[in-house]
């Protein structure tokens, strides 16, 4: 059964231009969904209408059977973690973490043993008497975190935590963030527009756009199979063209790939595809490989750029298909800008999504 | 190079910011009848004759009485002001700050008598209330713009965090915005003081009989005698200033807002 359960929520700012269309979600009790998108998206609309902050034209917000739409927010039990940490200044780490549960009137012991321990879970129990100035951003993000959870909330909120750090220590800090949430088994939504860190902290990822849900699914499942041109662009598809359907085969479609055809999955929103569609077709850079000169079977082309990347080379392709980006091993063979190349399809995770009912011009 | 030619501007610099100063606190000791430099002979008797002086004793105690007042009441006007000014953003918020700061860019003459004819217009209002008016008008901008300071400097989402964890909005701003405004409210309320307490333009202008600000009674004093009692008044206002710039200064460090 759903813990936290979002019903056709809509935000507008602005009359009629609504910044979430009935957006709908469920999340089970002890998950950690991620809301992943471009700025602008609707996702941190989504989770401050779940603090309570922003007043919905429409819907519902309903939490452990509890309807919350109308809870002002500092009825609600609910602990929010923000991008800026927005800790305390004048307060010291103990005070920071122990704000909530005083003005829960926690009698003082049980706050201070709480405390305490929410602490120790961060590793911050020596920090107990500084003043958030005198923290790094990452254990002020702790403090953030600490102090969220230790009101044991119904609900985890995140908002961009890790933005604010540096590359090495957003790894470390991501870590921790879903060490403490599976810990504590915490219902948590967290959103975020880092691709990779919604992959690697989530149980399922929602992918958002103008305020719109465009894919919910597990992580692993996202990254293989999007269903919309924009997740896969979203995605890391490095490489994306357009072509016509030659015809449909139940699970595969075929498109013209140079001389030969090539057999892909494929993705529709309105059924399968007809001969002549116009298929969107997404692959990675390293889904493709090059060989030297024209061969009868693959797509000619001709070598741009070239960068070293240490353990790989990428190579820009032009085709007639468009320019391509490929990854080899910089162990095989070398291509100079102006050789003349094959490009070599591994159809195997490429991905034809077909887009609109729109023939092929 | 650089460094010595640096060295030497910047003691020019500070030759003519203190050197003014210098001259009026020797001259206050000297013996002659009028003001005048090099001072000779030493003596107090100036400074006690501004002890002596009722009309700079009253006055004194009218600009004391009127920049704690009008500083007070510009700070309880100049907090919300401030604090709707960095939290909110509404389509004419620039038009309200520009607005807000008229009284530092129209020359304080101007103010002072335009004022002076409004409150002749509205009839006899007393003259206390009439200058309390103008000064807490001219101090008000000030408030604004250093308690907004200090406000910019503090996280808006500090209050959002402190009602997600169950505090209300009221409850949120008393504990969480309030301490951390503390600092720019002081330094506002001794930049006020300060502001009130040296004005003359306005002060010059809705002044009235019996009823002096104490540089207004310096200024008229001058009129009359060119005695270096007036040195000995400004020595004793220098001292009383920078005493209380340096005590907010180390307290609470409002360098950081004016």
């Amino acid at each position: 059964m759903p813990y936290l359960e979002i019903h056709d929520l809509t935000v507008s700012y602005e009359k009629n231009r609504p910044t979430l269309k009935q957006f709908s979600l469920s999340v089970e009790q002890g998950e950690l969904v991620s809301l992943l998108g471009p700025s602008g998206c609707g996702k941190t609309t989504t989770l401050r209408s779940v603090a309570g902050f922003i007043q919905p034209v429409d819907g519902r917000i309903v939490i452990n059977d509890r309807d919350y739409t109308r809870l002002p927010p500092n009825k609600r039990d609910i602990g929010l973690v923000f991008q800026s940490y927005a800790l305390f200044p004048h307060l010291t780490v103990f005070y920071n973490v122990a704000f909530g549960l005083r003005m829960r009137r926690i009698p003082k012991k049980e706050v201070h043993s709480r405390v305490t321990s929410a602490l120790k879970m961060v590793g911050l129990e020596a920090f107990a008497d500084r003043h958030p100035a005198q923290l790094s951003g990452g254990q002020q993000q702790r403090v953030a975190l600490a102090r969220a959870t230790v009101i044991e909330p119904q609900v985890l909120l995140l908002d961009e935590p890790l933005s604010n750090l540096d590359a090495g220590l957003r790894v470390e800090m991501r870590q921790e963030i879903r060490r403490t949430q599976q810990q504590l088994g915490i219902t948590t939504l967290y959103v975020t527009h880092d691709q990779v860190e919604a992959m690697s902290i989530s149980d399922r990822v929602v992918i958002m756009n103008q305020g719109e849900i465009e894919q919910v699914g597990r992580p692993e499942s996202i990254f293989a199979a999007p269903e919309t041109v924009f997740v896969a662009g979203f995605m890391g598809f490095d490489n994306h063209f357009s072509a016509a359907v030659l015809s449909v085969q139940d699970s595969k479609l075929r498109v013209n790939w140079g001389g030969a055809p090539i057999e892909l999955r494929w993705r529709s929103n309105s059924g399968p595809p007809q001969s002549g569609a116009k298929a969107e077709i997404f692959f990675r850079a390293d889904n493709a490989s090059l060989s030297a000169g024209r061969e009868a079977s693959g797509l000619a082309g001709q070598v741009i750029l070239h960068t070293f990347h240490g353990n790989e080379v990428q190579y820009l392709v032009e085709t007639e298909l468009g320019e391509f980006s490929i990854m080899q091993d910089s162990d095989s063979e070398r291509f100079k800008p102006g050789a003349a190349v094959t490009v070599q399809a591994h159809t195997q995770k490429w991905i034809a999504i077909i887009a609109e009912t729109e023939q092929y011009a | 190079m650089v460094s010595r030619w640096m060295y030497i501007s910047l003691v020019i610099l500070y030759g003519f910011l203190l050197g003014p100063f210098l001259i009026i606190f020797m001259a206050s000791f000297g013996a002659n009848a009028n003001l005048a430099f090099p001072p000779q002979g030493f003596t107090l008797d100036w400074f006690a004759n501004v002890f002596e002086t009722s009309q700079f004793i009253d006055s004194f105690w009218i600009s004391l009485q009127l920049a704690l007042l009008s500083t007070i009441v510009s700070l309880i006007m100049g907090m919300p002001v401030a604090y709707a000014l960095t939290r909110f953003h509404f389509s004419w918020s620039g038009m309200v700050e520009t607005v807000f700061s008229a009284p530092i860019l129209v020359p304080g003459l101007v103010i002072g008598f335009a004022m002076l004819n409004f409150f002749v217009l509205l009839g006899d209002m007393h003259v206390m209330t009439g200058l309390f008016i103008g000064h807490t008008a001219i101090l008000f901008p000030y408030s604004v713009r250093v308690i907004s300071a200090s406000l910019r400097n503090l996280d808006p989402y500090v209050e959002d965090a402190a009602v997600s964890l169950g505090a209300n909005r009221l409850r949120g701003f008393l504990l969480v915005v309030l301490p951390n405004m503390q600092a720019g409210i002081a330094a506002a309320f001794v930049l006020g003081f300060i502001t009130s307490f040296n004005n003359v333009p306005v002060s010059l202008f809705l002044s009235g009989p019996g009823v002096t600000t104490l540089p207004v009674s310096m200024l008229s004093y001058l009129e009359y005698y060119f005695d270096p009692t007036i040195a000995a008044l400004s020595t004793l206002l220098v001292i009383f200033t920078v005493v209380l710039v340096q005590t907010a200064e180390r307290l609470l460090g409002l360098s950081q807002f004016v």
